[in-house]
């Protein structure tokens, strides 16, 4: 029963994600970008998950590593006939440095988990509330870095011709693998660990838990999920400012996270689909949609008033999030005992 | 694994040498020194305030002595985190509900299996092992922070005895827990001493109890060792009595 549960654990979850883009394929051009862009979402929504929902540590950093991992991914594989004359000040070698795909994700996925274990050294001994302003204050300096240091980042300009590689099939699978790793690590030694740590650190410290260390791992592999997901992201947008990986993104995900249920994986997940979703229909009203003989054209300002709405009714009347914190039960029987 | 633990770290005494801890204000250990063997039950008594808990802090890590150091064996471990001193064999419970409250039974035991290196396969078998010996089995699946009083007392010990300790410092265990979970429950702290060959020090209110599994015991009041000796010679001594025994439970 213990295993079965934990193959549906993660089985379940993945069977939702590739219903979700099966069904998006077969939707208009603009709703499929919209779908494509929830699945990445969520992957950058469950990268953050590893980190938070096991170590019960916010960070409000975690962008951070989206934006390395995307503008790492992004400025490594855009063409290199272009990014010199577009880029004076950049580095020659990134200049002329021209990647394929696969590469391009993994080095996304490595920039991250070193940026993240470098940050994640002093960070990692703090926690509750001076923890959250310290990652806050990654997420403006890693800004301003990428944003002013033009021999490494774009600057104020866009970045584009990035390849758009991130269809359907790379959206999906790439979450997938998120997913996985983030399961993997949750039930391994080391997840349990750092759990333990989440629900007391004294008494973890007692069994020979170090608190440190089991937030760092945690950290790292969250930077380096995180990087990944910001290569398929910048991959997704072909095109990307440092505004699209700063605040927004950060309170969306954040707050995806915390609607589904902040303590599970299947949490991060819900949360993700359905307030990615909910926006990306919105989206749609604002730009005006029509429907049957009328045409609906919601005023500019409706979509965020509601994801406020929303979120608010969520948490005031499920504080632990839409799942509770809880992974995705067997469907068919459910065991109980008290 | 704990045969390997054992030629690895075979740290035969835990010490407190004199060890003073001053708060703001109050003094709460002065000069105390204690012993405490493998192989032994150490009973540590005395009335609400005396020290008893400060002690544990001190001798596992979650607290420094403002003088005074602790060994193991032979080595000063007075600067080493609780973690360290957790992985080498030295570990506790704490007075107060410290479990993993979202975590299960199980969970909560295995984890402190992993804390100390065991693997998740030996993690399971202590904890098939521990949930068996302290009659937690029942309970399993149930997370921890809804565990009736007794049970919680119970799974603090259980993930203690988890990480397959040299010396585990017991911090009123048996608070709670009525007369007749209380027989067992010595036989638990017999085991450990026995078959575990480990130290116990073992902080209760419950004379009784304290007579019935220490082979030794130290009374502390306001921050002073007052006595040590056999149970029956604490049981005669006459500072003992008006310190303690004649308070009640204090
Ligand atoms: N963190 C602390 N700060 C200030 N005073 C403390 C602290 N911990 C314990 N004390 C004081 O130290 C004395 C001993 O406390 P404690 O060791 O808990 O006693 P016992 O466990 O024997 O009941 C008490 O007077 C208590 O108020
Ligand atoms: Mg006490």
């Amino acid at each position: 029963m213990r295993r079965r549960l934990a193959v549906w654990h993660l089985l379940g979850p993945s069977l939702l994600v590739v219903a979700v883009a099966a069904v998006g394929t077969t939707t208009s051009p603009t709703i499929q970008f919209q779908v494509r862009s929830v699945l990445v979402t969520a992957a950058i929504v469950v990268s953050l998950y590893v980190f938070v929902g096991n170590s019960g540590v916010i960070s409000f950093g975690h962008v951070s590593f989206v934006a390395v991992g995307a503008f790492a991914a992004g400025i490594a594989s855009a063409p290199a006939e272009v990014k010199p004359s577009t880029f004076p000040k950049m580095l020659p070698f990134l200049a002329n440095l021209e990647i394929g795909n696969v590469e391009s994700l993994l080095l996304a996925a490595l920039v991250g988990a070193i940026y993240a274990f470098w940050v994640g050294i002093p960070l990692m001994r703090l926690s509750g509330l001076s923890a959250g302003i310290a990652t806050f204050a990654v997420l403006i300096i890693t800004h301003n870095v990428i944003r002013n240091w033009e021999a490494i980042g774009p600057g104020a300009k866009t970045l584009a011709l990035v390849p758009p590689t991130t269809g359907f099939l790379q959206a999906t699978v790439g979450l997938l693998i998120v997913m996985a790793i983030a399961y993997g690590y949750q039930r391994s030694r080391w997840g349990r660990r750092l759990r333990a740590t989440r629900e007391d650190p004294l008494a973890a410290q007692a069994s020979g838990i170090e608190v440190h260390r089991e937030r760092l791992i945690a950290f790292t592999l969250s930077g380096a999920l995180a990087g990944f997901a910001g290569g398929l992201f910048v991959h997704l947008l072909g095109s990307i400012t440092t505004e699209q990986v700063f605040l927004d993104l950060t309170f969306v995900t954040l707050a995806m996270l915390v609607v589904g249920g902040i303590g599970s994986m299947w949490g991060a997940l819900i949360g993700a689909l359905f307030i990615a979703g909910l926006n990306a229909f919105l989206v749609e009203l604002e730009k005006g949609v029509v429907l049957g003989a009328r045409e609906l054209d919601l005023p500019s300002g409706t979509r965020l008033l509601t994801l406020g709405v929303i979120m608010f009714v969520v948490l005031v009347t499920r504080p632990e999030g839409l799942t509770g914190g809880r992974e995705l039960s067997w469907p068919i029987r459910r065991r109980r005992r008290v | 694994m704990t045969d390997r633990r054992r030629t690895e770290r075979p740290a035969d005494l835990l010490r407190a040498v004199s060890v003073t801890r001053a708060f703001e204000g109050v003094v709460a250990l002065r000069g105390v020194d204690l012993e405490l063997r493998r192989h032994e039950v150490l009973g540590l008594i005395g009335p609400n305030g005396a020290g008893k808990s400060t002690l544990v802090n001190v001798l596992t890590g979650f607290d420094a002595p403002t003088e005074g150091r602790v060994r193991l064996g032979d080595v000063d471990i007075t600067d080493w985190p609780a973690y360290r001193r957790g992985r080498s064999g030295l570990t506790r419970t704490f007075q107060h509900a410290h479990a993993f409250g979202g975590l299960s039974v199980r969970e909560n035991i295995e984890v402190s299996a992993l804390g100390v290196g065991a693997t998740p396969a030996e993690a399971r078998r202590r904890a098939d092992e521990l949930m068996e010996m302290l009659g937690l089995a029942d309970l399993e699946e149930v997370p921890a922070s809804t565990l009736p009083h007794g049970e919680e007392r119970k799974l603090g010990v259980a993930r203690a005895l988890a990480t397959d300790p040299v010396f585990v410092l017991l911090d009123e265990p048996a608070a709670g827990l009525n007369e007749a979970e209380v027989e067992p429950f010595a036989e638990v702290v017999r085991s450990v001493r026995d078959d575990h060959d480990a130290g116990v020090l073992l902080i209760d209110h419950n004379f009784s109890f304290i007579t019935a599994v220490c082979d030794r015991v130290q009374v502390l009041d306001e921050g002073v060792t007052i006595a040590i000796g056999s149970p029956e010679e604490i049981r005669r001594h006459p500072r003992v009595a008006s310190a303690y025994l004649g308070r009640g439970d204090g």
